[in-house]
C-alpha cells in the first residue's frame, strides 16, 4: 500500500520534479492536513500552489498551519523524499497564517507515515544545562530574530534558540548597551494574484517583544527600542534562505 | 486519623461507610477526637504524616520540618475581619484544597454560620440573603469561590495594558456582574473558581526554561526578587510570586485591613512550600508505593521539581512497575488490588501514549507554531515528571469555560466576548465565556478562557474538576476530554484514566 502510495505521489507530481532542488516559490492558499500517525506531531501539512497545480508537504515549518485559515508558504523545493506525506517536499519552508477563512480539509493518512517527531536543530536545553562559554575576543556584533508574516510572536523552537544564542554571548561579552530594531515588510508584493504587505505598526511591536525579552533576562543592560519599514532582504543565515523571512525581523545590536 | 497499615486502613473503610450513611458528626472526628476540618484560629498540632480516607482509598500530606504548632500562625489564625483563614479553604484533608462535598458538610455542621461562608466570595453575591442556603449554592454545588477582577485590566507584568477586547454580559443570574455596585460597568468582573491545592509548590514555582512559548517571550521577573516566574500557581495567572499571591489572597478571600507582615510572609512561604499531598493507597488500600511503584507524596517530596518527562523520568511512571507484576508478587494481593495496579499502570500509558488531534485550543494551536490541529498526548501538556504540570507557564484553553466547548452551566454568569482587533484564533470576533481566565490579566482576547493547568496530585480528595468544577467526577473529567477532542477511548482505557488520576 505505501508502495503503491509513494509511486502515486511520483506520478501525480511530475510537474514537482521538473523543478530544480533549491528553487524557491511562493504562494498563497488553503492548507491541507494529513491525519499520519507516527506518535506525537507527526501529522503531515499540505499545501496546493493553485498556479503550478502542484500539492507540497510544507510540514517542516517552525510554524505550522491553521487547517481553517489561508498560509502564506515560502519555500525552496526540496530533494528529500515525497513517501513520507504522499507530496513534494519544500525544505526550508515557512507558512504565515493569514486572516482569510479556509474550508477545513483532513486527508486520511493513505498509506504515508508521517515524520517522526525529532527534535528540530534550533531548540533550547532547560535552564538547568550548562551553557559553553562562546570564545572571545567579544567585540560589537549583531542578532537577527525572525517572525510569521504580519505576527509578532517569538516563535517556539526557532526565536526562543536565536534568543538563548544571544543570551549566552552577552553574559560573555557583557556589552553595555542592546539597540533593538524591529523591521517590517510593508512594501506592497504580489503573490498569488494579489497584492500582500506586512502592516506597518508590526515593526513597533516586534522591537517591543524583543526589548521586553532583554530587558527581562539583562534588567541592568540599557536596551534603545526602534523600528523602521520597507524591510529589506538579508542572507542571514537564520533566515535559512528564504528572502520573505529575512525581511520579518528584528535586529539587535550588542554596543560596548 | 493516621493511618498506616491493614489495621489502619480497616478503621477509614469504617469511616467511609460512617461517611456514607451521613453521619456527619461521627465522621467528623479523628482519632483523639480531632475533626478532619480544620478551623480557623484552632490550637492544633499538624503532624509529619498525616492521612485521610476519601471514595478512592487514602491520602497522606506530608510536612517537611516537622510537627507544626497552628497556634499563631498565619496560615491558620484569621488574619481579617471575616474569620477565616488560609486553611478555611486549604484543607489538609482535601489535599489543601477545598471539596464541595467538604463544604456541604460544613453547611450542614454550622448552619452556613462557618467562615468558608463569608459573603464576600463564599457566596455567590454579597447582595443575596446570606443565611439563604441557595445564596451559597455554587461553593456548596460546584465548590466556587466567586474571584472579582478589576475590569478594564491597566497593567500586566509592569507594562500598560489596553484590552482589545469587550466583555458584555449576557446572563447574571446571582447578580454580581450588574447594577451599580458590580459587573464591567461597575470596574469588576465576577468569575467563580475552584480552591488551587497548596500543596507541592516547589514544582509549581519551578521555572524549567527561560522563556514562555505561549506567550513569545521571557517569563517575567518578580520584582521583589528579580527571579523568574514559573507562571503556573493561580487560575488567571494573576500573581506571579508566592508572595504576590498571598497578598491577593489576603485582601480578598481573608478581607483584611492591613498587609500581610514581613514575618507573617515567610512564614506563609515557608509553610506552603512545606507541605507535599498525595493519595497514598487505593480503594482497597493498596500502598501506592508498594511493589516497585513510588507513588504517593514521599516521592514528590524527595524528587527534583521542574524536568521535563520528555527527556526524563516519563510523566507518571511511578506506576511503569505494575505493567510487569511477577506471579509470585501477584500472590501476595487480592485479585481485585493485582486488578488496580495494572489498571492505574496502563492508564499511565494511556495518559503517556495516546495520541489523538488537538484542535481549536489557544495555547498549544496558538500562536506557539504547532498547527492547529497537532498529534499528541496528555503529556503534551502535563508534561513535568512527578506533577503532571506543564513545564512552561500552563494557560491554556480546553474550552472548559468557554463555549461552544463547555457544557451548560446556567447557575454561572455568561459573557459576550468582542475582539476589537484581530480576532481570536478559534472563537472569531464575537463568542461567549464563563470566564475570560488569563484574559483578565494580559488584555489580549487570544486569551480568553485560557486557564493555568489545573495540579493533578490528590485528586481523589477535591472533587469536582476544572477550575469552573464542570466535571463532578473523575470520570467526568474523562468524559469531557473525550467529547472535546473525540479522542476515541475505549471503555477500559476510560476507567484506566479514572484509576491512575484516583491514584495521582
Amino acid at each position: 500500500m505505501r508502495l503503491l502510495a509513494g509511486v502515486m505521489a511520483l506520478l501525480c507530481t511530475g510537474a514537482a520534479q521538473a523543478q530544480e532542488t533549491g528553487q524557491l516559490v511562493r504562494f498563497i492558499t488553503c492548507p491541507i492536513y494529513r491525519d499520519t500517525d507516527f506518535g506525537r506531531k507527526s501529522g503531515c501539512w499540505l499545501a496546493d500552489d493553485l498556479a503550478s497545480g502542484v500539492r507540497y508537504d510544507v510540514t517542516q515549518s517552525p510554524y505550522k498551519p491553521d487547517w481553517g485559515h489561508e498560509v502564506l508558504v515560502e519555500g525552496r523545493v526540496s530533494d528529500e523524499s515525497p513517501d513520507l506525506c504522499g507530496s513534494p517536499v519544500l525544505n526550508p519552508v515557512r507558512t504565515s497564517i493569514l486572516e482569510g477563512e479556509c474550508p477545513r480539509h483532513m486527508l486520511p493518512a493513505e498509506g504515508y507515515p508521517g515524520r517522526k517527531y525529532e527534535l528540530p536543530p534550533r531548540n533550547i536545553a532547560p535552564l538547568s544545562v550548562a551553557r559553553p562559554v562562546p570564545p572571545g575576543p567579544y567585540g560589537q556584533r549583531t542578532f537577527n530574530f525572525y517572525f510569521e508574516f504580519d505576527r509578532d510572536f517569538l516563535v517556539y523552537q526557532y526565536d526562543d534558540y536565536l534568543i538563548d544564542q544571544a543570551v549566552t554571548w552577552i553574559r560573555a561579552a557583557k556589552p553595555k548597551k542592546l539597540v533593538v530594531t524591529g523591521y517590517a515588510a510593508t512594501t506592497p508584493e504580489e503573490v498569488s494574484g494579489r497584492m500582500i504587505a506586512e502592516s506597518p505598526e508590526i515593526a513597533r511591536t516586534r522591537a517591543e517583544a524583543v526589548s521586553i525579552t532583554f530587558k527581562r533576562l539583562f534588567p541592568t543592560i540599557d536596551v534603545e527600542t526602534h523600528w523602521t519599514l520597507d524591510a529589506q532582504v538579508t542572507d542571514e543565515p537564520d533566515a535559512d534562505g528564504i528572502p520573505g523571512q529575512s525581511q520579518r525581523r528584528v535586529e539587535m545590536e550588542a554596543l560596548f | 486519623m493516621k493511618i498506616k497499615g491493614r489495621k489502619g486502613w480497616v478503621s477509614s473503610v469504617l469511616l467511609l461507610g460512617a461517611l456514607a450513611t451521613g453521619a456527619a458528626a461521627a465522621v467528623a472526628k479523628e482519632a483523639g477526637g480531632l475533626s478532619p476540618w480544620w478551623g480557623a484560629a484552632e490550637s492544633r498540632t499538624l503532624p509529619e504524616t498525616l492521612d485521610y480516607p476519601n471514595d478512592s482509598g487514602t491520602l497522606r500530606v506530608l510536612r517537611v520540618g516537622g510537627p507544626l504548632k497552628t497556634k499563631g500562625h498565619p496560615f491558620f489564625e484569621p488574619l481579617g475581619p471575616n474569620g477565616r483563614a488560609c486553611v478555611t479553604c486549604h484543607q489538609p484533608s482535601d489535599a489543601m484544597g477545598l471539596s464541595a462535598k467538604t463544604a456541604q458538610e460544613r453547611w450542614d455542621a454550622t448552619g452556613g454560620k462557618d467562615p468558608l461562608f463569608a459573603a464576600y466570595d463564599g457566596s455567590n453575591c454579597p447582595s443575596l440573603p446570606q443565611g439563604e442556603k441557595a445564596s451559597h449554592s455554587l461553593l456548596l454545588d460546584r465548590g466556587l469561590i466567586r474571584i472579582e477582577r478589576p475590569w478594564p485590566v491597566k497593567r500586566w507584568n509592569e507594562l500598560e495594558v489596553t484590552p482589545d477586547f469587550t466583555i458584555e454580559v449576557v446572563r447574571d443570574p446571582n447578580g454580581c456582574n450588574s447594577g451599580p455596585n458590580y459587573g464591567p460597568e461597575a470596574g469588576k468582573i465576577s468569575v467563580y473558581r475552584r480552591p488551587r491545592p497548596v500543596a507541592n509548590l516547589k514544582y509549581l514555582l519551578a521555572v524549567g526554561f527561560a522563556y514562555d512559548p505561549k506567550q513569545g517571550w521571557a517569563l517575567p521577573l518578580d520584582p521583589e526578587t528579580g527571579l523568574p516566574s514559573s507562571g503556573n500557581l493561580m487560575a488567571d495567572n494573576r500573581a506571579i510570586s508566592l508572595n504576590a499571591q498571598m497578598g491577593d489572597a489576603g485582601s480578598t478571600h481573608l478581607e483584611m485591613l492591613r498587609k500581610l507582615t514581613p514575618k507573617e510572609r515567610r512564614q506563609l512561604a515557608d509553610f506552603q512550600q512545606s507541605i507535599f499531598a498525595a493519595q497514598q493507597r487505593g480503594p482497597r488500600g493498596e500502598a501506592l508505593d508498594a511493589f516497585g511503584a513510588t507513588g504517593g507524596p514521599a516521592t514528590l517530596r524527595d524528587s527534583e521539581p521542574g524536568q521535563l518527562g520528555s527527556i526524563g523520568m516519563p510523566v507518571w511512571s511511578e506506576f511503569a512497575a505494575w505493567e510487569k507484576i511477577s506471579p509470585e508478587d501477584a500472590k501476595k494481593m487480592t485479585p481485585e488490588e493485582l486488578a488496580f495496579r495494572q489498571s492505574v499502570a496502563r492508564g499511565a500509558r494511556v495518559f503517556r501514549d495516546k495520541m489523538f488531534l488537538i484542535t481549536d485550543s489557544s495555547g498549544i494551536n496558538s500562536p506557539i507554531g504547532f498547527g492547529n490541529p497537532v498529534r499528541n498526548s496528555c503529556v503534551f501538556c502535563h508534561n513535568m515528571s512527578q506533577m503532571g504540570n506543564d513545564v512552561a507557564p500552563g494557560q491554556v484553553d480546553l474550552g472548559t469555560t468557554t463555549l461552544p466547548f463547555a457544557d451548560p452551566m446556567p447557575d454561572l454568569p455568561l459573557f459576550r466576548i468582542t475582539c476589537t482587533g484581530r480576532p481570536h484564533p478559534f472563537y472569531g470576533k464575537v463568542f461567549y465565556t464563563y470566564d475570560p481566565g488569563f484574559a483578565l490579566t494580559t488584555g489580549r482576547c487570544a486569551d480568553v478562557g485560557k486557564i493555568t493547568l489545573q495540579s493533578m496530585r490528590g485528586l481523589a480528595a477535591r472533587a469536582p474538576y476544572f477550575s469552573n468544577g464542570l466535571a463532578k467526577d473523575l470520570r467526568g473529567v474523562v468524559d469531557y476530554y473525550e467529547r472535546r477532542y473525540n479522542i476515541g477511548y475505549t471503555e477500559q482505557e476510560k476507567q484506566d484514566l479514572v484509576n491512575l488520576m484516583s491514584a495521582l
